[in-house]
């Protein structure tokens, strides 16, 4: 059979960092083949490079027989490619019937928009999802679940060859997930070629019919899933035997630095949180995305104040309500993400060191450069950031470069608590074990280490011990031996049996 | 472990590092630099003028171009600091009028001395500085629209103030002096334009704060990130902005020796240009106060180089008649061009590299 | 409706209050001569704003409207003083607004560059530009011109009519023709529009030129009302309109707003100034007024963002 969708060694880049370094794909009508990776292996730039949100740089693109070199968003959704993004990409500010409208209409500009046919259309595609939602209600009324629901039901009504699911489920409930499920079969049974992208593994045994795998922006393998167990397709994802990569714990934990007492804070959802961490220990956190477990790292750093319960640093409690206070007590934060929170691509990197120093390194407030280079110098032999010298911008440094700048910054506070949010998505592997060593060589000189990854191995290979997160709050603490059905088991709660 | 690898990082990638410090890019060619164009400009600027008109580079003619422009000048310091943090002030023109306004009714009303009515007027610029502070950094409302909105406001209380015609004068010679005698052969108003230039400069390039502007400037969210205070920081750019504008009223009114409602009408565009020639970012970042006073040198030449213009006729009109509308035109034209050469260039090459 | 027209009501209950003020305090505000005169002279702003609103929606400004005002009605006087007809000299008006908003247009779209920069930049340019050529010369127009040559009450109505048909036209092109939902679309998120097949690009420079061909027509509802064109009739144009989208409730962050409340917002601004007089007080506050309600407008819209955000 004809595949409908052919990627041949696609390539792309982003300044330095090669996101896409050859990528073959294909997919067959009638099938839902499920792409798989840890985070920062590809997924969403090969996504954006099939709906034209991206060109790339190299490699071709062969859609229903015709070989193309790049597509343009409105290019790929005539020839049948719609997407369902992550974030749904939905305008707030229009109605629900609107949206589709939008979406699905390819008229032209001047043509008169028919309400009447639009909102029967909207209330068509919204009973077929199974989605009680009023196609009248402006979108910013709706909640993300919901939002979600309406960029399936336009995948649904867009009569797609080709439908992209960006980890769909993502956000959803219960209830949603089994409409979608619904959605996805009934898109397969009818010849359509459905990409599904999800870390659920359960996911795509229940739903998939191939697997391909995505490893540092290189396909390393396709399957059927029915060939494989998931103790193969974790196997194919990391590539490497988890325990030998990650470098061992050594010695005792000491005192306990931070200690968390039902800690909350209504505006991000989280509460009821327990958890201490002690000098030298690497406390692993994991939970699905939209745990909560970032708004708990910015609830430490006084990001977003916390608003029940108390926060202990070495014995005394805090109340943090900006990150400048948090640090002049002691917290650093490497925040996840990286190209806007973490490191200012435009700027060279001492600067980027001695940005959280100021007041220590330039007391009254006159910079000495001297003491500035300097102090780079030394991260960047400590660290091996490969770099022409202090004075290369951020941005001309690969992702993993990037991060062992963003970590530097935060070494330079002379941190008690030092807490890391996905501190290796986007690195490649070399750069990312490197980062490890970092990281466990830190703990090792007494600091206390919080390390938020959703990148399993890693949390299982490198924490001493590890706190599950879900809901808004923390579900299980495991001892760092924990295997990996465990986590997960807590993670998804329940949900992981259900599922199928 | 030797000890330049704390962290325990492979030696490798030290030997790495060391190869491509090597690899160093070569310093971009000199004729690259904004500042070289800027400078070529200004040169290109007063060979033209000095061909067309009587005596251009002549000591009073030369100590004049500084005398007539140095307002605009402050206005372009005070604006640097705001467009490094990826801001905009508009109503530095209107926060003249209303100082100059003010100064003019502590003198002749309440019989002020000049010196603590300058102050005072200084005060008032704060104060509306401090305005434009609280709403940008405090409340985070987008910079255009509130300076757009003071922009009305101080123009329109400053009218209101003089009944839209009074103007007030008969100020005391001793205080008309900051803006017609000269110090050490030098008019005096350009010694606290170079106090406030060298000021300016060790805020931006030898002050943390001046850092952390760019820091905003590239990415607010990164600065706030890493424990800058963004607020305090970029509230401070306004309230400075507002209080160079109320010096550089005084020196206006000194100058003119009136004080009116109109005072400083279209400054804050030649302040932007000023500054946005000098090779300023206008999405913020990067800029230099050097490049912003070889832009204002720019503009000040091209303002007094065409009033200088007699034997040519434009629309019948002998050029030195029309300068203020020529230069005015001219300078609009120039800060487009000054804009656009970036993108376009980019553009091009793009479209170069594509075929 | 939670709140969806909150701004309408609240600016509509401003004005309704001016109004009763002023039908208690100076009846002869409602005298029928010069309350139509009024009115017929708040059309060209009126005009203008649909324009404003537009650009506002898409995310962008132009504060350069009141100098392609000023321009456009110099270019219709030069055309019927030299004798041609009516329609020529309207034709040119908005050709020469298209021209200058769509130069406006592509240096925003195309080279990406700030629109209140390169407006700001236009403004003056045209300004100076037009200051240089007619050197403040008021410029008297032929018979036939004013009231398009019809009586004054017959040029009013027509004046109204115009705007009002206008102001009617693109209400309805907002809500029932695709390129409405596309100027929304664009204005709350440029990148999502273009996942969605839509062309940002292309319509940043339609609004810019859409703005530029209403200033002309402004322009030419305004020459219609005296015997001579003025050569600055534009000035402060622009922030009489900006001020009244803003405080007609489009958001300034663009993808919000609707012309109903932006007529609304123009009605209390220019009563304003009307109301000052009649109250005995002095016009001169004008500006500074004009220049609190923007702020206060803002404020207020800040003020509702951040409590949803919170929420």
């Amino acid at each position: 059979m004809k595949p409908l969708l052919q990627l041949s060694d696609i390539r792309k880049s982003f300044g330095a960092v090669r996101a896409l370094k050859g990528v073959s794909f294909d997919l067959q009508p009638g099938e839902v083949h499920a792409l798989l990776g840890e985070n920062g292996a590809g997924k969403s730039t090969l996504i954006k490079v099939i709906t034209g949100a991206h060109s790339p740089d190299d490699g071709t693109l062969t859609v229903d027989g015709e070989s193309l070199r790049s597509l343009t968003p409105s290019h790929a959704r005539e020839l049948g490619i719609a997407c369902i993004y992550q974030q749904p990409a939905l305008f707030p500010d229009l109605s629900v019937a609107e949206n589709i409208g939008l979406r699905l209409k390819k008229t032209s500009a001047f043509a008169k928009v028919k309400h009447a046919e639009q909102r029967a259309l909207a209330l068509d595609l919204l009973k077929r999802v199974g989605a009680e939602i009023s196609p009248d209600a402006e979108v910013r009324e709706l909640s993300m679940p919901e939002q979600q629901l309406v960029e399936i039901a336009c995948a649904l009504g867009s009569g797609a060859k080709i439908v992209i699911m960006d980890e769909p489920t993502a956000s959803l409930t219960q209830k949603e997930q089994h409409l979608l499920f619904g959605v996805v079969r009934d898109l397969r049974a009818n010849g359509v070629g459905v990409v599904y992208i999800s870390h659920r593994l359960e996911e795509i045994f229940a739903l998939a019919d191939r697997v391909t795998v995505l490893r540092d922006g290189e396909s390393v393998g396709t399957h059927p899933v029915k060939d494989l167990t998931e103790a193969a397709m974790i196997q194919l994802m990391v590539g490497r035997e988890v325990a030998a990569l990650y470098p061992p714990a050594e010695g005792e934990p000491g005192a306990v630095v931070l200690s968390l007492k039902n800690l909350g804070c209504s505006a991000s959802g989280v509460r009821g949180i327990d958890l201490e961490v002690r000098a030298g220990e690497i406390v692993g956190m994991a939970g699905l995305v939209g745990a909560g477990r970032t708004e708990l790292a910015r609830i430490l750093f006084g990001i977003t104040p916390a608003d029940s319960g108390q926060i202990v640093l070495n014995g005394k409690a805090l109340t943090l309500t900006s990150p400048r206070e948090a640090i002049s007590r002691g917290i650093a934060y490497v925040p996840e993400d990286r190209r806007r929170h973490g490191v200012i691509l435009e700027m060279p990197i001492a600067h980027n060191i001695t940005m959280a120093v100021h007041p220590v390194l330039f007391p009254g407030t006159l910079l000495r450069f001297k003491a500035e280079t300097a102090m780079a110098r030394d991260f960047i032999r400590d660290l091996g950031i490969k770099a022409y010298g202090p004075d290369a911008p951020g941005g001309s440094l690969s992702g993993g470069n990037q991060q062992k700048v963003s970590v530097s910054r935060w070494l330079a506070t002379k941190p008690k608590l030092l807490i890391l949010d996905e501190p290796t998505q986007g690195v490649d592997v070399g750069a990312k074990s490197e980062i490890h060593k970092i990281i466990r060589n830190l703990a090792k000189e007494g600091l206390a280490v919080l390390m938020i990854s959703s990148d399993l191995p890693e949390v299982l290979g490198m924490s001493d011990r590890i706190a599950v997160m879900r809901e808004g709050t923390v579900t299980a603490v495991l001892p760092g031996g924990a295997d990996a059905h465990q986590v997960m088991a807590a993670a998804l709660g329940q949900s992981g049996k259900e599922v199928a | 472990m030797s000890t330049c690898c704390r962290y325990g990082v492979d030696e490798t990638s030290t030997l790495l590092n060391a190869v491509m410090t090597a690899a160093k890019p070569s310093l971009k060619s000199l004729l690259a630099r904004h500042e070289v164009v800027l400078l070529i400009v200004i040169a290109l600027e007063i060979l033209l003028f000095q061909s067309l008109g009587r005596r251009f580079l002549d000591g009073t003619n030369v100590s004049n171009i500084f005398r007539h422009s140095v307002e605009i000048g402050l206005l372009a310091l005070a604006m640097t600091p705001v467009i490094l943090t990826g801001g905009i002030d508009l109503s530095v023109g209107s926060m003249m009028g209303l100082c100059a306004v003010c100064f003019g009714i502590f003198v002749n009303e309440a019989a002020m001395s000049p010196l603590l009515a300058a102050l005072l007027a200084v005060g008032i610029g704060t104060l509306g500085g401090g305005l434009n502070a609280l709403l940008i950094a405090r409340f985070q409302l987008p910079p255009l629209i509130v300076t757009l909105g003071t922009f009305s406001l101080f123009r329109g209380l400053a009218e209101a103030l003089t009944k839209g015609s009074k103007s007030y004068s008969g100020f005391p010679d001793s205080f008309l002096a900051l803006g017609n005698s000269d110090i050490a052969g030098v008019p005096a108003q350009i010694w606290i334009f170079l106090l406030v230039a060298l000021g300016i400069w060790l805020l931006v390039h030898r002050m943390t704060i001046g850092r952390s502007f760019r820091a905003i400037g590239y990415s607010p969210e990164g600065a706030r990130y890493a424990g800058i205070p963004v607020r305090r920081n970029l509230g401070l750019a306004y309230i400075l902005a507002g209080a160079i504008a109320g010096l550089a009223a005084v020196i206006l009114v000194a100058r003119l020796g009136e004080a009116r409602a109109n005072a400083g009408i279209g400054y804050e565009l030649l302040a932007i240009t000023a500054v946005v020639l000098g090779g300023t970012s206008i999405f913020g970042g990067s800029g230099s106060v050097g490049g912003t006073l070889l832009g204002y040198l720019a503009v000040a030449v091209l303002n007094n180089g065409l009033s200088r213009i007699t034997a040519y006729q434009l629309f019948d009109q002998p050029i030195s008649s029309v300068a203020r509308e020529l230069s005015g035109m001219l300078t609009g034209l120039l800060l487009l061009l000054a804009l656009a050469v970036t993108p376009l260039a980019k553009a091009l090459a793009a479209r170069r590299t594509k075929t | 409706m939670n709140g969806r027209y909150s701004r309408e009501i609240t600016v509509a209950a401003a004005l309704g209050l001016l109004l009763v003020a002023l039908a208690v305090f100076a009846p002869n505000f409602f005298e029928l001569q010069p309350l139509l005169s009024r009115f017929t002279s708040q059309m060209p702003a009126l005009v203008a704003a649909i324009g404003i609103t537009l650009v506002i929606i898409t995310r962008q400004i132009d504060i350069s409207l009141g100098a392609q005002f000023s321009m456009c009605a110099v270019v219709a006087g030069l055309v019927a003083a030299a004798g041609m007809p009516l329609g020529v000299a309207i034709l040119a008006a908005v050709g020469t607004g298209i021209a200058m908003g769509a130069f406006n247009g592509i240096l925003v779209a195309w080279l990406g560059l700030p629109s209140i920069v390169v407006t700001l930049a236009t403004m003056v340019t045209w300004n100076e530009m037009l200051r240089l050529w007619q050197q403040g010369r008021l410029l008297p127009l032929p018979d036939g011109i004013q009231w398009f040559g019809l009586s004054q009450a017959g040029g009013q109505g027509l004046v109204i009519g115009i705007a009002v048909v206008l102001l009617l036209a693109a209400a309805w092109a907002m809500r029932h023709l695709a390129a409405g939902r596309h100027v929304y679309a664009t204005g709350t998120d440029a990148e999502a529009a273009r996942l969605a097949g839509i062309d940002p690009k292309r319509v940043t420079l339609g609004v810019f030129v859409l703005m530029g061909g209403l200033a002309g027509l402004a322009a030419v509802l305004n020459l219609v009302q005296s015997p001579q064109v003025q050569p600055n009739s534009g000035d402060g144009l622009e922030l009489k309109v900006i001020a009244a989208a803003v405080v007609g409730g489009v958001a300034i962050n663009g993808g919000r707003g609707n012309l109903w409340g932006v007529l609304l917002g123009l009605l209390l601004l220019t009563n304003v100034n009307p109301a000052l007089t009649h109250f005995k007080m002095e016009p001169y506050w004008e500006r500074a007024i004009q220049g609190l309600v923007i702020l206060l407008a803002v404020v207020a819209d800040g003020m509702k963002r951040s409590k949803k955000s919170t929420a």
